[in-house]
């Protein structure tokens, strides 16, 4: 691609400015690359969120570099996958930040690894960007370069309650969790959102996943008078097991939760397809049929998956949407403030109303949870079809 | 929920005592015990799994298949892990190699299988309105495999000559080695029956426990309590033993909940085992000095 | 035992700040490479160099437990986990609301590490090694839940931030200088333990556990001090981990790290300090370099162990250790020189005897023993001797402590001799030898010698493990008893060599040079003459005969009739459990039911 003289003075002008400014940049000269670190978890135990991602995000940044790059430079991914593994992502945050020098950090995708590795890159002094859903994870007094792209477990908790109390108008609900740090984070803090909306939570319980027998669980939660079973855990297994207890017993309750219940994976541990009816997950309203149509850039994004010969079905539309959002969403970054830290930082603290496939982002300087609580939406699992679902009944449209 | 607790139980509990079976017969064939009795439980879901649902087989040809699978892995572990280090004077190497390897497959079953535990097909098309439905044939498969391999067992010892040279070796190798028999080969013999014993509980298991790496490590601990509390080599002590112990820990389940049914499990181990190390049916063995 | 100083191949006595490594280029390179390390302004090395410090700390402690004292804790992760989150936890004042100063919290998670240390470890006197082995693993799973379940202390699932040191031990070089120091600190603690009487005390109850009793070393009061250092040792790890993490959360402490250890451990050698360092060094660091590969690194550990186990069992020290490869001279004569022996058994003490009454032994139903009456006396040699199964070798274990006696009494001047305690024999000096050598293969024959004298040792456990003075004069008490030993039962020319590279009858004498560091007022030798040439046998019994002479009673147990009547005062007979025949060498071998029971024509 020829250079132009245009591009020569604006490249030594940012190059300029950046010795100038004396702040820890990446070295940049013209058509040097753009290094985003990656940390996702592809590998081991919690890897089945980052397989899906990584397509979203392999795609965005391939179509990015296809394009011709950010403003000429093209952009490296530079990927290390934690294998699920608190230990190698601190490991591979030391080497992104201080040897590769990148410009942003793109995860970790699992909740686990970021606790570990977002006081590490806010010390490296490094802008982050993240899907996980743990409270915790952003501060703007503590990590004030850290930002989040997907709702945090107390808008998605609070989704699940809106739908259980206000549109299914139930007033006593069982929310149980597996083990692992996101299953007892949610239920610490849906339940007491539960009793503030008046609802009662007459059983909570975290069970080990590894149980094989659920029966006991759901028979004191039928003695309990639960209305509905409000499951948090991200473990097919459990889910499954979940689902299918509830359908031996007959019970017929609503089963309102964790987004993992639609994922094929709990779909393909089911005993019997109809225990799959009257569930309801988490999902988000720009990737939701609604009366049998996906948003117009939903429809669109999927139509280019296609075209890519992109594999969804066996993971959910929106994962991939989400990474596609998360690489979109550092090139626009980089397009409009360039890649000097306080730029970057300065631009998404104002970022208002961006138009992700996955989700409406917006920031502030006081508020760096981007994803807005309108877009917490329940939908019914057994409508699964390429990847997405439809809009569980009851909402207004 | 007492229906629960004794069904679940039962049927954990039998398949418990087969890897404690396992375990005992690798152990009297070889005064070693291998790392390898929860690989085998695991493999036996898994590849029956992958036999089943991924490579459409029937279920009775997968079966056949898995057992030979399991007398395969068996012979190997004698052969690789075992029999190289008998010979030497540091005993307890056994231990390493048997994990090592143990823990191989068990890495290469997580890559390749992957770590999320898959779903075991129904074995047997049973309608569940009629008779024999009553009961969800994975709570009885697991007994049935049990009563099978402790009745084959008992046969195999008293009856068939062959049984009783396994006896012969397990009592005394010294001796029995005078006496002109194949210590080798019946122990090679030895090693693929347990092989053979290790795939079924985790065939007959897997409706229950799914076809999942980490059943591995559950089995080889929860396998070998029935041997520690029973008694080493005592396949009877294994047996009620693996029962109590399923039963055990499921009436924990339901009562207090997952994490403290472990720590009492495991609380009662370390305590028997600290009074009668040799197990409650087991004999004290006297030092060589 | 094998590192490169060990204490024949130092010139000059141990001693000095730097005790056993001094001499040691190994330590020297690594020492500077860490010191220097933040010179390359890396924080990436940094950050692996401090997770290998933290690495090592631990197993610098777990190497003695396992590596030394051969117990087979696999679950050792545990200690880290507590380590890791008493200190995390007193720190961000989860515990009673107060915050703990990050270095108090630490000194905290290394107590914690040490109880559980002991608690863990505890079985491990009673159970066999397998057992052992699934107690731990079973050990490290329930902390880990109860890591996930006791949310208010742990902060559960979610887990909980990792202390941060204040200046000098700031995150980043700061700390890494920290880490560094602690694991320069446990190489030395753990350097100094391993080549003092205690190190070669857990190396005698790993390979030779009865002749470590006999040498008078308790096993569980060991083995506890053992487990207490390395699971202070784990728990400070922990600490520092929870530091270098900035957050931990349950699912950091895998099955897989045990493993990472352990192997660590054994691919640089059993009984070593410098193998297991850079076998964990290099563990640590491997997957940092091999990143396509990364997902299956517990699998090549796991190929790597077995490779270890099957091929190399002595690990990296062993493949070093180029001093034992030298050959020896071929055709060497052992010349035991008897003048010495008043120089190491000293004044002879008051006469005494050991009087055996009435003993019986059964064994199910059949009679080892039935009704034996047998008196060693100081200054004489009694022959015992009987056909196989007559219950020699059995009286001589009742008498060293072994076995315990249905019926009858043993006294040694008057007073009981304990049954069923052997390693209490050596206070009453009395020494033994066995049927087949019990050795410590990968030792040296002054190491193993030295084991005998364990229990005349002075200095405390901390005061090895310190490195203060009384510990090094011990050691060179020791060493220079040893040396006088080995000189006077002819093997002084193989003291630096390992013990598995003798020959058979060399290892006869080693024993009973290992037997005789206890200046022993009673000397029991079983079988001491079997596999030995004819004048090999000659010199044996002209040095018991000196030993006897010196005041030492000694009970020979023996079938080479030659040996017994040329040197024996008395001779006892024993068939089938029972005395055949007592008295004089001479009345014995006329006596007609003897000739024909055992002597023949």
């Amino acid at each position: 691609m020829p250079i132009s003289r245009r591009q020569v003075l604006a490249g030594s002008a940012v190059s300029a400015a950046a010795l100038a400014s004396g702040f820890p940049a990446p070295a940049i000269a013209q058509s040097e690359p753009i290094k985003i670190g990656y940390l996702p978890a592809l590998t081991g135990p919690s890897s089945s969120t980052g397989v899906g991602i990584n397509r979203g995000t392999q795609l965005a940044v391939e179509l990015i570099n296809k394009e011709g790059g950010i403003k000429g430079r093209k952009i490296e991914l530079i990927s290390r996958d934690t294998q699920s593994d608190p230990t190698k992502a601190v490991n591979a945050v030391a080497e992104l930040t201080q040897r590769a020098k990148v410009s942003m950090i793109f995860g970790p995708l699992n909740s686990g690894e970021a606790l570990a590795a977002t006081p590490l890159i806010a010390r490296d002094k490094v802008p982050m960007l993240h899907p996980c859903w743990v409270d915790e994870l952003i501060d703007v007094k503590k990590y004030p370069m850290s930002f989040r792209i997907a709702p945090t477990n107390t808008q998605v908790g609070a989704g699940a309650n809106y739908y259980v109390v206000d549109v299914l108008k139930l007033k006593k609900a069982a929310v149980i969790s597996d083990t692992t740090g996101y299953g007892t984070a949610s239920v610490n803090t849906y339940v007491p959102m539960l009793k503030a909306k008046g609802a009662e939570v007459v059983y909570q319980n975290h069970i080990d996943a590894a149980n094989p027998d659920l029966k006991p669980e759901l028979l004191r939660m039928q003695a309990a008078g639960a209305q509905a079973i409000m499951p948090w855990s991200v473990n097919a297994g459990f889910l499954s097991r979940i689902c299918n207890t509830r359908g031996a017993m007959g019970w017929d309750v609503p089963i309102v939760g964790q987004t993992t219940l639609g994922s094929g994976q709990t779909k393909a541990l089911l005993e019997k397809p109809e225990y799959w009816n009257k569930v309801y997950s988490n999902n988000f309203r720009q990737v939701c049929y609604a009366n049998g149509k996906l948003p117009p850039r939903a429809q669109e994004f999927v139509d280019r998956l296609k075209a890519a010969k992109i594999e969804f079905g066996d993971t959910l539309l929106w994962w991939v949407a989400l990474g596609w959002d998360g690489g979109m969403m550092m090139a626009d970054v980089f397009k409009n403030a360039g890649t000097k830290n306080d730029d970057v930082v300065a631009y998404m603290n104002k970022v208002k109303g961006w138009p992700g496939i996955y989700g409406t982002v917006t920031w502030t300087p006081q508020q760096h949870n981007g994803f807005p609580d309108s877009e917490v939406v329940m939908c019914e699992v057994n409508s699964l079809r390429d990847g997405a679902f439809n809009l569980a009944p009851g909402y207004s449209t | 929920m007492f229906a629960s607790i004794v069904s679940y139980g039962l049927a954990v509990g039998a398949v418990y005592a087969l890897i404690g079976i396992t375990y005992n017969v690798m152990f009297s064939a070889s005064r070693v015990f291998s790392f390898t009795a929860g690989m085998l439980g695991m493999l036996g879901g898994v590849l029956g799994a992958l036999f089943i649902n991924k490579m459409g087989m029937n279920a009775v040809l997968a079966f056949v298949l898995v057992m030979a699978a399991g007398a395969v892995l068996g012979v190997i572990t004698e052969i690789l892990t075992v029999r190289p280090v008998l010979k030497s004077i540091e005993q307890h190497l056994y231990v390493l190699s048997t994990l090592a390897f143990a823990l191989m497959v068990q890495q290469v079953t997580a890559i390749e299988w992957g770590t999320e535990a898959q779903p075991f097909p129904v074995l047997i098309p049973i309608d569940p309105n009629s008779a024999l439905g009553l009961v969800d044939q994975k709570f009885w498969l697991p007994v049935l495999a049990c009563i099978v391999t402790i009745v084959g067992l008992e046969l195999l010892y008293r009856k068939t000559l062959i049984g009783r040279a396994f006896l012969a070796i397990a009592e005394d190798s010294y001796a029995a080695r005078a006496l002109g028999l194949p210590e080798t080969r019946l122990r090679l013999a030895s090693y693929a029956i347990a092989g053979v014993i290790g795939a079924l509980a985790g065939f007959t298991g897997a409706q229950m426990l799914l076809a999942y790496f980490g059943n591995q490590a559950i089995l080889n601990f929860y396998g070998f309590v029935p041997v520690a509390l029973g008694g080493m080599g005592s396949n009877r002590g294994a047996v009620i033993g693996g029962i109590a112990l399923g039963l055990f820990q499921q009436a924990a389940n339901f009562l207090v909940g997952g994490i403290f049914a472990s720590v009492a499990v495991f609380a009662v181990f370390i305590v028997v085992l600290l009074l009668r190390p040799e197990g409650l049916a087991g004999a004290a063995t006297a030092r060589r000095v | 035992m094998t590192d490169a100083a060990s204490p024949m191949s130092t010139a000059k006595a141990p001693g000095g700040l730097l005790g056993r490594l001094e001499g040691s280029w190994s330590w020297i390179a690594l020492g500077l490479i860490g010191l220097l390390l933040p010179l390359l302004d890396d924080s990436y090395f940094g950050v692996i160099a401090q997770r290998a410090y933290i690495y090592w700390i631990l197993s610098a402690g777990l190497n003695l437990v396992v590596g030394y004292a051969g117990q087979i804790a696999i679950g050792w992760v545990a200690m880290l986990t507590l380590g890791a989150y008493t200190t995390a936890a007193l720190a961000a004042g989860r515990v009673g609301g107060v915050e703990w100063h990050p270095y108090l919290a630490l000194i905290a998670g290394g107590a914690m590490g040490a109880v559980f240390g002991v608690i863990v470890g505890l079985p491990a006197l009673r159970l066999r090694t397998f057992y052992f082995a699934m107690t731990t693993l079973g050990f490290a799973t329930i902390v880990t839940q109860v890591a996930l379940a006791w949310k208010d202390v742990t902060g559960g699932g979610v887990g909980t931030p990792g202390p941060v040191f204040p200046w000098p031990f700031e995150p980043g070089w700061g700390f890494y200088y920290f880490c560094f120091i602690l694991a320069a600190l446990a190489t030395w603690i753990t350097a100094n333990i391993g080549s003092s009487r205690y190190g070669r005390a857990l190396v005698a109850i790993r390979d030779a556990e009865v002749a470590a009793e006999a040498s008078g070393i308790a096993k569980p009061k060991l083995l506890i001090l053992i487990f207490l250092l390395a699971g202070g040792l784990g728990g400070i790890a922990g600490g520092l981990f929870s530091s270098l993490q900035s957050y931990i959360t349950p699912d950091a402490f895998t099955f897989e790290m045990s493993v990472l250890f352990f192997i660590g451990i054994l691919i640089g050698g059993r009984g070593s300090i410098l193998g297991p360092a850079l076998g964990t060094i290099i563990l640590t660091v491997l997957p940092e370099f091999a990143a396509p590969l990364v997902q299956w690194s517990t699998f090549l550990y796991a190929a790597l162990l077995l490779v270890i186990v099957l091929v190399i069992p002595g690990g990296i020290a062993d493949l070093l250790d180029y001093k034992n490869r030298r050959p020896l001279t071929q055709h060497r004569e052992i010349v035991p020189r008897p003048e010495l022996l008043s120089r190491i058994l000293g004044a002879k003490g008051e006469p005494s005897a050991i009087r055996l009454a009435n003993i019986a032994l059964y064994f199910g139903g059949v009679r080892a023993i039935d009704g034996l009456d047998l008196e060693i006396r100081s200054g004489e040699v009694h022959g015992l001797i009987g056909p196989n199964g007559s219950g020699k070798t059995t009286t001589l274990n009742v008498i060293s402590g072994y076995y315990r006696p249905n019926t009858g009494t043993m006294k040694l001047n008057g007073t009981d001799l304990p049954f069923d305690k052997p390693h209490t024999r050596a206070n009453y000096r009395i020494a033994r030898t066995f049927q087949t050598p019990r050795l410590v293969g990968a030792a040296s024959v002054l190491e193993n010698v030295m084991i005998g004298g364990t229990a005349h040792g002075h200095g405390t456990f901390a005061e090895s493990m310190l490195s203060l003075p009384r510990h090094h004069r011990d050691e060179k008490q020791l060493k220079d008893a040893a040396m006088q030993v080995l000189a006077t039962v002819g093997l002084e020319s193989l003291a630096a060599v390992r013990a598995d590279r003798l020959q058979h009858s060399e290892l006869r004498f080693m024993e009973i040079a290992r037997a005789l560091m206890l200046r022993p007022a009673f000397l029991l030798l079983d079988e001491p003459a079997a596999g030995l040439s004819a004048e090999e046998i000659r010199r044996l019994g002209a040095l018991i005969k000196a030993i006897s002479r010196e005041g030492t009673g000694v009970l020979l147990v023996e079938h080479h009739a030659d040996l017994i009547f040329d040197i024996c005062d008395r001779v006892t007979v024993l068939n089938l459990g029972k005395t055949l025949a007592a008295g004089t060498p001479a009345e014995i071998r006329s006596h007609r039911e003897v000739v024909s029971a055992y002597l023949g024509a």
